[in-house]
């Protein structure tokens, strides 16, 4: 199992590279817009937080982009959010799929290693690549931080990385169980169901009557506005992210188990 | 000589398409087994039936004495197996492959894997999206000899290799068969299940058949397969 963990590693890192250094860079540059931007900010801030429903969606009526706080929430959390979800979907739609698509599958799987083994080996890959996503592009924000000598609302910004971080492991759930299933490269509805997710929660919050209905969507509790403005996390969300997460690594190993791989 | 491979009553199907109907067979000990009959007759299903790629709907199928669902991992430290097409990761090294193959095992075979890499003039330097098919093939061989199994099992294994690399592999059979290991060899080469195997079977239409000798003459080969299209 050690082995087959290492070799996804071994194939993963350099689209790891890829989307961290992307997000983190992009998120990083956004902070660095901030002091740029500061001078023009406020007329901006006040513009933007009277827009109504758009307002309420991005977050910009609770919270000012002329502050820092606000800034990063409103622009980098927007990234991040997207960026994320969007890697944790492609590494996973195709980890076990790719093997079907490659024809690889009946060399790995005539060794002695379990399907059982193959699945916790390559879901164990895309947890290890979720947490060193989420700490490099963490410490890229805070560089930015510090090089702006800006305080960082450490207590909102650890949780904000924390609820990513379990918004990318759902969607990364939801897209493994899809591999299981599939002989063939997912990787456009992977990247389907990140957007879709991400719309369902910003249409969510711009019509009234789906407000109820957000906690379904994985960036229900991920949302950068309402953590950086001190409001709670439902707790409900995260129920059913837990549920949605256990029940997608649960059919994973059941079917995968079961099925015919293709040659 | 006990058996080291026994099927009994396997039946496989693909929803409305069959697989293989009622197969039953028995491959002893030290044997080169031939396992012939034309393309979709059901060698393919049979062979990825035993080594749980695909879940047969009926019978059973035992090897090395152990039941091929419960003992898999067990049954499969003890086989060699190459597919019909040797595909690797691409990007990979040859060497790399062959070091992964063992170690997944959990096995040092750097002794026989070298052995074998010399014999069948294996170029371990390039990436496996360089190989030619016949190298992939002998890349495939390597991997599934080096741990030195007690059942080898060959999928059409000679189809694009050279001649002299045919001979190679085939003395290697003889080899490690002399030592005690086991052989099925799925073919389509008439001169290979003659000159080498010692019993053989003919699957046609998912049904197979008993051959009593293994040394077939052409027209009777050829005629397995004009039936087939009959």
């Amino acid at each position: 199992m050690k082995n087959i963990f290492l070799q996804e590693m071994k194939l993963n890192i350099k689209n790891f590279l890829i989307w961290s250094l992307t997000v983190g860079g992009l998120g990083l540059a956004c902070i660095m817009l901030y002091q740029s931007m500061q001078g023009d900010m406020k007329e901006m801030a006040d513009a933007f937080s009277n827009m109504g429903a758009f307002s309420d969606a991005f977050g910009m009526s609770t919270l000012s982009i002329a502050t820092m706080k606000g800034f990063f929430a409103t622009e980098v959390g927007t990234v991040h959010g997207l960026g994320s979800a969007m890697f944790a979907a492609i590494l996973a739609i195709n980890i076990l799929s790719k093997e079907e698509e490659g024809h690889s599958g009946e060399f790995l799987l005539s060794f002695p290693v379990s399907r059982s083994k193959v699945i916790t080996a390559k879901g164990l890959c895309v947890l290890f690549f979720l947490v060193l996503f989420t700490i490099l592009c963490s410490v890229l924000y805070v560089s930015g931080f510090w090089m702006l000598e800006e305080e960082i609302p450490t207590a909102e910004f650890t949780k904000f990385m924390l609820c990513q971080f379990l918004m990318n492991i759902e969607i990364a759930a939801i897209c493994f169980a899809i591999s299981s299933c599939s002989g063939k490269n997912r990787m456009g509805l992977g990247i389907g169901i990140a957007m879709l997710c991400y719309f369902y929660d910003l249409i969510g919050r711009v019509v009234p009557d789906l407000k109820e209905s957000l906690v379904a969507g994985p960036f229900s509790y991920a949302n950068a506005s309402e953590i950086f403005s001190g409001n709670e996390i439902s707790s409900l969300a995260v129920l059913i992210a837990v549920i949605v997460i256990s029940a997608a690594v649960a059919f994973t190993y059941y079917y995968y188990n079961r099925r015919d791989l293709a040659a | 000589m006990a058996n080291v491979i026994e099927i009994k009553n396997l039946s496989k199907n693909y929803g409305k398409n069959r697989g293989v109907i009622d197969v039953s067979l028995e491959v002893k000990e030290g044997d080169i087994f031939g396992f012939i009959g034309p393309n979709g007759a059901g060698k393919s299903t049979t062979i990825r039936s035993m080594l749980g790629f695909l879940k047969f709907n009926e019978g059973s199928i035992k090897i090395l004495g152990m039941d091929s669902v419960k003992d898999r991992e067990k049954i499969l430290a003890n086989v060699g197996y190459m597919p019909s097409e040797a595909w690797f990761y691409n990007t990979m090294k040859v060497s790399e492959v062959i070091k992964y193959a063992a170690d997944i095992r959990g096995l040092d075979c750097s002794k026989e894997a070298e052995k074998l890499c010399e014999r069948l003039k294996v170029d371990t330097g390039k990436r496996i999206k360089e190989l030619s098919l016949g190298n992939r093939k002998k890349v495939s061989i390597v991997c599934a000899m080096q741990h030195r199994p007690k059942l080898f099992i060959f999928d059409e294994p000679t189809g694009g290799l050279d001649p002299l690399m045919q001979k190679h592999f085939f003395e290697l059979i003889n080899e490690y068969v002399s030592e005690g290991a086991t052989c099925l060899l799925s073919t389509h080469v008439l001169s290979e299940v003659n000159r080498y195997c010692k019993n053989a079977a003919l699957m046609r239409e998912g049904h197979l058949t008993m051959l009593d000798s293994p040394k077939i003459d052409d027209d009777t080969f050829l005629k397995f397969y004009e039936d087939e299209e009959a």
